[in-house]
Parts: structure tokens; C-alpha cells; sequence
């Protein structure tokens, strides 16, 4: 009998090592992908125990039937948001980071302050919001209307419902962003702002030539784990809006809850969650090819 | 071989129950004889636990309590525990999670009544016909637009457990005041909302003459039925709601929005604006569901509250509302048995009327109107008598498989016309085509 190699066994102790978080990853991430890839060419009701086989009958639904129009809905209602979370998290952030950059006691107060909400649940931050934002009795109307302006519709009128979404996501979202940004700048070494001062670059200058670019890495990690974050949306959709008014907030993973959960079509879910997976595979894909070679690994 | 073996006993089995049947009716004294076989199918043998799913809220626990207590002492096989779920749809979700698990399942389970169709149609609850004819209960006792609402193609799935309807809540003591009556036909509503509004200097309304809900079609749908709107052609493809008569419900309606008399209330907030504004007399009168009676009398602290049926036409008609109960038919018999004890009890007469008493929800027997029970109910609660007038009024709901799309398009497009000014003419052309694509690809 052939003797294994030391260095072998080693290899395949490492690998048994790894083996009960692979059977963990295989049952809980794996194996619902491979199901639903299954469910997504039946035409399972969710209250029913069998199905039919029923071929590309939910893709051609999907793409070149009555929901492709819900899809495209969908689509716009999503990047929307994205698009929105994005600006705020990573634009916001940077901000509030160059704002709260110093080591003054006050504004480890302040940071606190606004890395909080944060630590606020969803939900109970989305109920709150919701009274907030109310028309009638709403706080922010009450001001608008002492200051002399019309209350506005926020969650009933199609223009500003998703603004509202957005201003909670704001709310909790920005504080984050800054202590990304303002962990990574703590770590830009201070030899470079030392010589840039050294040579009269002003405080753009610095910002633009040496903050920015050393920011990079951070700036795509929080793009891309926003983009990925913001894309899933639900909860704040589910206790704001839920999906209106008219649709104009009916973002993707609301959509299959309601295949799903209202319409039973689980069918249906299915092929529209694994269209949501592929377009986040390639997105994200896309992100990263793109930035290769534009960020800077310096700091 | 198996197979053959269980078939051939089901037939075997089948052929008995025929024959018992025949000889059953054959012969008086065989009868009884025969039910009292079939009721000890469904008793229960030993001692069990079992859950009960519900959606009543915190304020209604010390009556759960009660009748759950209730039931635990007067017997000592079955021990119910009851768990608050949440509201009927986060009921459904839990539910039908469960059912596609196959584990996790209720003994007992409410429905809100839309969705007694497609439970009873993808099978998840258990028939009780033979748990009817067997024990003797007494089904005939419930109105027959209950009956119908709860039950799936000649199958009793469920029973009528808090039943509501649709009403016109009403500030009666502004209606004395200004000699307002409430106007018993559709036709009449735009003369009662000149009389009920009131205006600012400024044009903008100080009271509201009424608020439509416009967050569940559910509140306005029987304007439209009554005014011989088809919802759902016969076809179960088309809708007729851009017909003529819809066109007309749907502009007088409009009407009432623009001449700032009515409102269409929509959005998450929705409901609690509507009574918030009813309480604090900024609203003469809203439509809302009568389950909410208790609700309003003890808010509305300044008035007496009113309760009118809908104004309609010739014809009457509204729709149930509230929640059935339902036995899973994933479940082992002992549990389905015990479940049936119980709820047999819970819908049972007199506990029929605890619940009605406890909460703003409806008797739903028949009998119990012409009882004592009765009679001091509606000596307490008076504004029911609307109800109990119209009982044989009171019609299932419209059950199709495309109807949540249905709904939700409809509400849309008029909350577009009524709250965005979005014009009627052509656009409700469109809705129609969203719907009847709708309604036809939910059949697929």
C-alpha cells in the first residue's frame, strides 16, 4: 500500500477542517439556488404539495410576456434606489468624514451621534418614519406648514414616496459611511500631507491629490457592498409604501415577496429571483472589472 | 402491491359507506345509529395539546383568555393554546410557510375570508362535512352568505368565525343637529355630502362629508356591484369596470373628490387618519368595516356614533368581511378532532355571542336574533340593527385567482384619478386592458 505524502495529509487536514462550514454553505446557500433554478421551470402554487414541469414557461413570462413590464418596473424603482443609497453612503459619508476628521472630544460625541441610528433596527426606525411622514399629523409637515409652505404627500404621491424611503435610508446609512471614510483616512499616513504642506498645497490640493485617490479601496468596497445592500431592499418598502403608490416603489425583492406570499406563485418568484441573482452576479462582476487598475492600494 | 392492497381497501371502504348510506336511509332507527358511528371517528381518545392561530389583537386578550380558559376546564382531553400571530396577512404568510414545510401547523387557524378560495382549492384545510354530519352541528343556523364564504365548491373548509361587513360610520349628533339623514341610495350621496360638508373662507374643506378607504377596494367595490357593475365578467377573463355604469360610478365618485367632499385615502396611514379624522369631527361620516364599532363608540367621546348600511341601489348588496376558521388538513385525525371540539365551541351560540359582545364583530347566528341574547345585544349595541336587517344582504366575496392583481391595479389607477388629477376618459380603457391581462394570465 502506498504511503501518503506528509504534505498531502496536511492538505487533506486543512480540507477536513473546512468540510463542516462547506456542508453549512452547501445546505444554506448552495442547495437553495440549485432548488430554486427547479422551481423556476414548474408551476408550483405554494399551497400545493406537487408540480408540473413546465419548460421556459416563466422565463418567456418573464422576458417576453405580461412580466416583463412588472420586471422593467421593478428594475427602474431598484437602480432609483440604489442609485440614491449609493450618493448618500458614499457621498454623504465622505462629508461628514472630512467634516469629523479630528480628534477633538466634542466630535467623538457627535460621531457617536450619527453613526447611531445605525444600531436602530429597521423596522422600528421605518414605524417611526412612517408617523413622521405622515400628511396630516406627520412632524415634518408640521414644520413645513409653520415655516409658511403646503404640506406635502410624502408616502401618498408618486414624485416624493421614494425620497421619503430615502431620507430613512439617509438617516441610517450616512453614519456609517463617514466611519468607513474616517477609519481609512486615519490609516493614509500623515507623511504625505507633511510633504504636500511642505511644498504649499492647499487643502484641496491635498484632498484632490492625495486624500481622494488613497480612498479608493474604500470607496469601492463601500460601493460595492452598498450596491449590494441597497439592491435587496424590503423592509422600509414593506412598513413605508408597500410597493406604491403606483408602483413607483416596487423594487425587486418586494416584487417576488409578492409573487410569493400574496399571489402564491412561487413559479414566478422563483424566475424573477434568479433573474435579480444573475443581474447582481454580472453587476458586481462589472464593479469589479471596472475599477481594477483605478484603485490605489498605496496607503 | 402496496398500492393495490390500500386501494382496494379505500374501495372496500367506499362501498361500506355507500351501503351504510342506503341501509341508513332505509331505515329510521338506523340512523342515529349510523351518526353515532361516525361521531366517535372524531372524538378524541387521549389526552392532547393544541395550538390556535389568531389575529386578535392585545386589546381582545383577556377574551381570548376567557374563552380559551373556558374550554380547558369544561373538559380534560384537549388543552388549547392560543397564539397571536399577527394580522391577517402576516396569518397567511405563517401559514402558508407552514403548509409548504409540512411541519409547524396550527391545530386551528383564522383566514381572512378572501382567502378561503385558494386554501380550499390547493386543499390545505380539511373538509369538515363529515365532521358536520357526523357530530350534528348545527351548519344551517349561519346565514347563507356565510356559508357560501366559507366554504369551496360544495366543500365546508372552514366556518364563519368574526364576521364584518361594510358600514357608513356616522356623527349622529351632527346629523340631528343639521337635519341630515343618511341617504339610502347611491343617487342621493351627492345631495348628503353638500349637506354634510362644511368649507373654510378659503374653499378648503373644514369637514369632510365622507372619506372612501381607498387603500382596500374592499370599502367601495359595492357602490360599483349594486350599480350593476361586473368586476369579473362571467368569462373570469374581462373585467367591465370601463364599462358605462363603471365609467359613471367611478366620475360620480370623482366628482365628490374634486368638489373637496370626499377624500380617497390611501397609503400605510391610511386607516388611522380616516378615524382620526372622524374622531375629531373633521369628517361627518366614513366607510369602514363593522368590526370597528367598539372602536369608534369608545373613541368618539364627544358624539354619538351612528351606523348605516351603504347606500345602494335596487339591489343591497354587500360583502363579508372578518375571518373564518380553519383545521389544517396536513394534520394527524387526533389533532383534526380536537380541533373540530373546539372549534365547534368557538362557534358555538352562546360563545358566538361573547365574541360579538367582546368585540365590534357581528353574531353570525341566525337564531341568536330572535333570543334573548339577541334582543339584549341589540338593546346594547342598537346601530346593528342596519346589520340585522340586511343579513340576507350580506354576499360572499368575489374569489378569483388574479383578484390581489385585480385589486391592486383598480386602486391604483383610481387613486391616480382621484388624488393626482390623473383624467378618467382613456385612462380607465387602460386599467381595464392591465386587468383583463391580468386576470387572464392568473388563469394560466
Amino acid at each position: 500500500m502506498k504511503s501518503i505524502k506528509p504534505r498531502t495529509l496536511d492538505h487533506l487536514k486543512d480540507f477536513g477542517c473546512t468540510v463542516p462550514a462547506l456542508v453549512l454553505i452547501l445546505i444554506f446557500t448552495y442547495w437553495p439556488i440549485v432548488r430554486l433554478i427547479q422551481i423556476s421551470f414548474t408551476n408550483w402554487n405554494l399551497l400545493n404539495d406537487s408540480y408540473k414541469y413546465v419548460g421556459f414557461k416563466n422565463w418567456k413570462w418573464l422576458f417576453t410576456g405580461s412580466g416583463t413590464k412588472y420586471l422593467l418596473n421593478s428594475l427602474k424603482a431598484t437602480v432609483i434606489y440604489s442609485c440614491g443609497e449609493i450618493l448618500i453612503t458614499l457621498l454623504g459619508g465622505l462629508i461628514l468624514a472630512l467634516i469629523f476628521n479630528t480628534e477633538h472630544p466634542g466630535y467623538n460625541v457627535m460621531r457617536a451621534v450619527v453613526f447611531m441610528p445605525k444600531y436602530v433596527a429597521m423596522s422600528s426606525a421605518a414605524v417611526v418614519f412612517l408617523w413622521m411622514l405622515n400628511t396630516q399629523y406627520g412632524v415634518f409637515n408640521y414644520f413645513l406648514t409653520q415655516l409658511g409652505f403646503k404640506p406635502v404627500d410624502w408616502l401618498q404621491d408618486s414624485h416624493t414616496a421614494m425620497l421619503s424611503v430615502l431620507m430613512l435610508t439617509g438617516w441610517r446609512a450616512i453614519g456609517y459611511g463617514m466611519i468607513i471614510y474616517l477609519a481609512a483616512m486615519r490609516s493614509i499616513s500623515k507623511d504625505y500631507y507633511e510633504a504636500a504642506e511642505l511644498d504649499g498645497a492647499t487643502y484641496w490640493q491635498r484632498l484632490r491629490l492625495i486624500t481622494l485617490p488613497l480612498l479608493t479601496p474604500t470607496t469601492l468596497f463601500l460601493f460595492v457592498t452598498t450596491f449590494l445592500s441597497s439592491m435587496k431592499v424590503f423592509q422600509s418598502i414593506d412598513i413605508l409604501t408597500g410597493g406604491g403608490p403606483y408602483r413607483s416603489t416596487e423594487v425587486f425583492v418586494y416584487k417576488i415577496y409578492q409573487y410569493a406570499m400574496v399571489d402564491f406563485r412561487m413559479d414566478r418568484a422563483a424566475t424573477m429571483a434568479l433573474a435579480f441573482f444573475l443581474l447582481l452576479l454580472l453587476c458586481t462582476a462589472a464593479t469589479m472589472r471596472i475599477s481594477r487598475g483605478k484603485v490605489n492600494y498605496e496607503s | 402491491m402496496k398500492q393495490l392492497m390500500r386501494r382496494s381497501m379505500l374501495a372496500f371502504l367506499a362501498t361500506s359507506m355507500v351501503a351504510g348510506g342506503l341501509f341508513a336511509q332505509g331505515g329510521k332507527e338506523a340512523a342515529p345509529k349510523a351518526a353515532a358511528n361516525d361521531a366517535s371517528k372524531y372524538e378524541v381518545t387521549a389526552p392532547i395539546e393544541i395550538t390556535w392561530w389568531h389575529a386578535l389583537e392585545n386589546q381582545y386578550q383577556p377574551l381570548v383568555d376567557e374563552i380559551v380558559n373556558n374550554f380547558n376546564a369544561k373538559q380534560d382531553k384537549i388543552k388549547v393554546k392560543a397564539e397571536y400571530i399577527g394580522d391577517y396577512a402576516t396569518v397567511n404568510e405563517t401559514l402558508v410557510a407552514a403548509q409548504a414545510a409540512g411541519q409547524g401547523l396550527p391545530a386551528l387557524v383564522v383566514a381572512n375570508t378572501p382567502y378561503v378560495a385558494q386554501y380550499g382549492a390547493a386543499g390545505l384545510c380539511e373538509d369538515l362535512n363529515p365532521y358536520i354530519k357526523a357530530t350534528g352541528f348545527d351548519i344551517e343556523d349561519f346565514g347563507e352568505g356565510m356559508i357560501k364564504a366559507s366554504s369551496y365548491e360544495d366543500k365546508q373548509v372552514s366556518l364563519p368565525f368574526l364576521i364584518s361587513t361594510q358600514v357608513m360610520y356616522y356623527n349622529k349628533t351632527m346629523a340631528d343637529a343639521k337635519g341630515i339623514t343618511i341617504p339610502a341610495y347611491f343617487k342621493d350621496m351627492d345631495s348628503f355630502l353638500e349637506k354634510a360638508t362644511e368649507y373654510n373662507a378659503d374653499g378648503s374643506t373644514k369637514v369632510w362629508g365622507t372619506i372612501v378607504p381607498g387603500w382596500d377596494q374592499w370599502y367601495f367595490e359595492t357602490f360599483f356591484l349594486n350599480n350593476g357593475v361586473n368586476i369579473i365578467n362571467p368569462d373570469r377573463k374581462t373585467t367591465d369596470l370601463n364599462g358605462p355604469a363603471a365609467v359613471e360610478t367611478t366620475k360620480t365618485m370623482g366628482n365628490w373628490m374634486k368638489k373637496g367632499q370626499a377624500y380617497f385615502a390611501t397609503g400605510k396611514g391610511a386607516s388611522a387618519n380616516m378615524r382620526q379624522a372622524f374622531i375629531e369631527q373633521k369628517a361627518f361620516s366614513v366607510l369602514h368595516t363593522s368590526s370597528l364599532y367598539n372602536t369608534y363608540v369608545d373613541r368618539c367621546k364627544d358624539f354619538e356614533v351612528g351606523m348605516a348600511w351603504f347606500p345602494a341601489t335596487d339591489t343591497r348588496k354587500q360583502e363579508i368581511g372578518g375571518c373564518v376558521l380553519l383545521i389544517p388538513a396536513k394534520n394527524d385525525q387526533q389533532t383534526k378532532n380536537a380541533a373540530w371540539q373546539f372549534l365547534s365551541y368557538l362557534c358555538s351560540k352562546d360563545v358566538n355571542m361573547k365574541w360579538a359582545e367582546g368585540t365590534g364583530y357581528m353574531p353570525t347566528r341566525k337564531s341568536v336574533l330572535e333570543t334573548e341574547e339577541g334582543k339584549a345585544f341589540l338593546a346594547k349595541k342598537p346601530a346593528f340593527q342596519c346589520i340585522f336587517d340586511n343579513l340576507d344582504n350580506i354576499y360572499p366575496r368575489i374569489q378569483h385567482a388574479g383578484w390581489n392583481q385585480l385589486a391592486s391595479i383598480w386602486k391604483s389607477y383610481l387613486a391616480q384619478f382621484y388624488n393626482e388629477g390623473k383624467p378618467i376618459e382613456g385612462n380607465i380603457d387602460q386599467m381595464a386592458e392591465e386587468i383583463d391581462e391580468a386576470l387572464e394570465d392568473s388563469l394560466q
